[in-house]
């Protein structure tokens, strides 16, 4: 009976650190992904002229998630016809940065771009995806160091404190 | 009407939807300026709709986004012509501060006024008319002349649509519409919002002298229809497409021809006889009344009735 507690409190404590260090993993992952989304929507812009909300549909129909999710909602929320560009754009954010492994920087930079979209003429929209971009860029660096400080001391640590609990409940 | 709604803003409507409905069906122009209150001009006469409040910036940006989806930069060009075409082929015009780049145009910024022009086709326009532009199944060579709101534009989308599903004894040709002013079709994104036959093709937002040109080359049509001939390409290009053997409809601004004959840039067309037909037409019985039409020599064109009525 022991043993199996014993077994259980190291098996937990290894998910918690793995969780936690998947959290590290994932940031540099999406920022990466939301990269190459706002480039996307750069050519929709600048070479297809697409107007936003049908930008946004296509790059949901593209991009894996939570990149999908982002762009869908957004175009779903535009689509309704009831709300600004901008107010959509950051209920869109709050509503799915949450999910994300994402921190509060790049939600700042995103809000901030979102308040210049659609508001001005291509070239200005391509110069303010290029200045998101690299924000964006900027995030994702401080995220890679991040992670390979942090991951995999967070995976052996779970495992690590599991192991010490146990032995001190002996 | 739908596509209009659409892009107003919520007091705006509410304002329209309290006037009797039959009213509704008259509106010509619905006109927004920021601080005044909105007017309708139905039949030629102004109405304005003082009871609700005056239009305000905040309609302005609703009304822009509405139509350029939320996206300015998909206005870039109409901002700089000073008109957008929507669905169903009705024009916004816009009027504000306009920046200017090497003294060209570049855009209206700090819109201030809309005028929005509700856009009737009304089929069946110049189906008494055409009976006279046609001499042995062929098109004659037509220019239809009248003051601005005379309704040249409806008759000229009515003689392209006649002209492209043919008849008893009209002959169906191919028509090439170069449409400058996105008026005759209407297009958006290209495509036609007016009931025009099979038989048409449109250069949408072209140069007319330019796109009557590039038709000729590419496109073979048997008449070219263009709106507002006047500057001097146009009158050169003219000459040109006649030389090719198409035939031309076009209307111009004017009360009549004497006066037409003043303007020197058309005045070479008239001299060489160029046109076989002349409509001048006014609004005196309502807009798109014939007033006569008058052969190249500009002598009255007398037609039996029985010729043409089909």
């Amino acid at each position: 009976m022991k043993y199996i507690g014993a077994l259980i409190i190291i098996f937990t404590a290894t998910a918690i650190g793995r969780l936690l260090a998947m959290q590290f993993r994932e940031r540099p992952r999406q920022l990466r992904q939301l990269k190459s989304a706002l480039q996307s929507l750069e050519t929709e812009i600048t070479y297809g002229l697409s107007p936003i909300g049908q930008a946004a549909k296509r790059l949901s129909e593209q991009l894996p998630q939570p990149g999908k999710n982002l762009f869908s909602y957004f175009s779903a929320k535009l689509a309704t016809g009831e709300m600004s560009l901008q107010d959509a754009w950051d209920e869109t954010l709050d509503k799915i940065w949450p999910k994300t492994a994402m921190k509060k920087n790049e939600k700042e930079i995103m809000k901030q771009f979102g308040a210049t979209l659609g508001l001005s003429d291509r070239e200005n929209q391509q110069k303010q995806i290029r200045l998101a971009l690299s924000h964006l860029e900027r995030e994702e660096i401080e995220a890679r160091a991040a992670q390979s400080q942090y991951e995999k001391m967070l995976k052996s640590l779970g495992f690590l404190a599991g192991l010490l609990i146990v032995i001190l409940l002996f | 009407m739908e596509t209009i709604w659409r892009i107003l803003p919520h007091d705006v409507q509410q304002a329209i939807d309290r006037l009797q409905r039959e009213k509704l069906h008259n509106v010509e122009e619905i006109r927004l300026r920021v601080g005044q209150p909105v007017e309708l001009v139905l039949e030629g006469k102004s109405l304005f709709l003082d009871k609700a409040p005056p239009f305000s910036i905040i309609g302005v940006r609703h009304v822009l986004d509405r139509l350029g989806e939320f996206s300015l930069y998909t206005l870039e060009e109409e901002l700089k012509r000073g008109y957008v075409t929507i669905e169903g082929g009705h024009r916004v015009g816009l009027a504000g501060r306009v920046v200017t780049e090497k003294g060209h145009v570049k855009l209206i910024r700090d819109i201030s006024s809309f005028n929005i022009r509700i856009a009737r086709q009304k089929i069946g326009a110049a189906k008494g008319l055409v009976g006279w532009l046609i001499h042995y199944k062929r098109w004659l060579n037509t220019l239809i002349i009248g003051p601005p709101q005379t309704g040249k534009t409806t008759l000229l989308r009515d003689i392209a649509r006649l002209a492209s599903i043919g008849g008893d004894k009209l002959p169906a040709v191919k028509v090439g519409i170069v449409d400058e002013r996105s008026e005759i079709a209407g297009c958006v994104k290209g495509v036609p919002q007016n009931d025009l036959g099979a038989r048409v093709d449109v250069l949408d937002a072209c140069p007319k002298a330019e796109g009557m040109m590039m038709m000729i080359r590419s496109m073979s049509p048997d008449l070219i229809v263009v709106d507002e001939i006047g500057r001097k390409e146009d009158t050169e290009a003219l000459f040109e497409a006649l030389n090719a053997g198409v035939s031309i409809v076009a209307s111009a601004h004017g009360f009549g021809l004497e006066q037409l004959l003043q303007r020197p840039t058309v005045q070479p067309l008239i001299d060489q006889q160029l046109f076989d037909r002349y409509v001048i037409i006014s609004r005196r019985k309502g807009p798109g009344h014939i007033e006569e039409i008058l052969d190249k020599n500009g002598k009255r064109v007398r037609v039996l009735e029985k010729e043409w009525a089909t």
